[in-house]
């Protein structure tokens, strides 16, 4: 089954330009430092938030799109210009937070704050957003590692159910349903967000 | 925000932008700068690996090269004409032919 296209184009990097992705590719195979690069820069942004979205932590996340965009620089060869570059690359990533995850023990994320957590004092509106992305951090956290990596990818990366399932190597009813358990799971949360604000 | 909770399959942009916000990683240039830095090392130790590698078959096409040039060595010794026999052998074996010369001959060679 395909997805219909969003109503509101969700920001998307596979989507900027192919051609010029597959010439980068093309270029870093090649040996080319600056081509890598800028495919890094490129996919920096949502190959940490996919890490942080297994590892629910900021530095395993860190390290492990680190170690994923060298572990992808050594496979580049064996990547197929005829695919899109972006769920190839968040493919390796996804394995290398995972395994990073399996390897150690890996720490929760810190407990909330409870002045953020009980709505205390907000006294604008960055403290109010920072306040927020604490909250919602904390939500991502009590889900499971499967559905936050499923719900990022969905509504904050823009991949389809489909791509997300060949990102995460599980079926594509699998992630529709851990994208439908997990939104739910955070819109009650923002909804009780607005009614306590 | 979508109040709905039915099970739809279009990406939620408030609910996007809202997670986007709460895991933004911050500024990309260090971690770029970090990749790129390793990025180096695992191509000098590939160019390393890449030459060991060549250094192993070169040795290892080396000790096939001396192997096969010693069987040939070998093969070209067993299949060499016989020598000339000995003074002995040939004494042992006809002994009616053993003269003079022939023993001289056999002195004079050793």
């Amino acid at each position: 089954m395909s997805d219909p296209q969003p109503p509101h184009p969700v920001p998307r990097i596979p989507e900027q330009d192919p051609a010029a992705e597959g010439v980068l590719v093309a270029l870093a195979v090649a040996g080319d430092r600056a081509a890598f690069g800028a495919l890094v820069e490129r996919y920096a942004g949502v190959a940490r938030r996919v890490a942080w979205a297994i590892l629910g932590n900021a530095d395993d996340a860190d390290d492990a799109a680190q170690d994923a965009m060298l572990s992808a620089l050594v496979k580049l060869d064996q990547y197929d210009p005829r695919r899109p570059f972006g769920p190839w690359l968040l493919r390796i990533v996804a394995n290398a937070a995972t395994d990073r995850r399996r390897r150690r023990s890996v720490r929760r994320s810190e407990p909330l704050d409870v002045g953020f957590a009980a709505g205390g004092p907000r006294p604008d509106a960055t403290a109010e957003r920072r306040a927020l992305g604490e909250r919602l951090r904390q939500a991502l956290a009590a889900l499971s590692e499967r559905r936050r990596a499923a719900v990022v990818l969905f509504d904050v990366e823009g991949y389809s159910h489909a791509e997300i399932a060949a990102i995460l190597g599980i079926p594509e009813g699998t992630v529709r349903s851990e994208v439908f358990h997990g939104r739910r799971r955070l819109r009650a949360l923002l909804g009780d967000w607005k009614e306590e604000a | 925000m979508k109040e709905s909770l039915s099970f739809d399959h279009r990406p939620d942009a408030a609910l996007g932008d809202a997670l986007r916000r709460a895991l933004d990683p911050g500024d990309p240039a260090p971690f770029v700068a970090r990749v790129l830095a390793r990025a180096d090392q695992v191509r000098a130790v590939s160019w390393d690996t890449v030459l060991a590698r060549w250094s192993r078959l070169g040795v290892a096409a080396a000790a096939l090269v001396a192997l096969s040039a010693g069987y040939v060595v070998g093969r070209a010794g067993m299949s060499a004409p016989a020598a000339q026999p000995s003074m002995a052998e040939t004494l042992l074996v006809h002994p009616a032919q053993a003269d003079v010369g022939i023993v001289l001959a056999s002195v004079i060679d050793n």
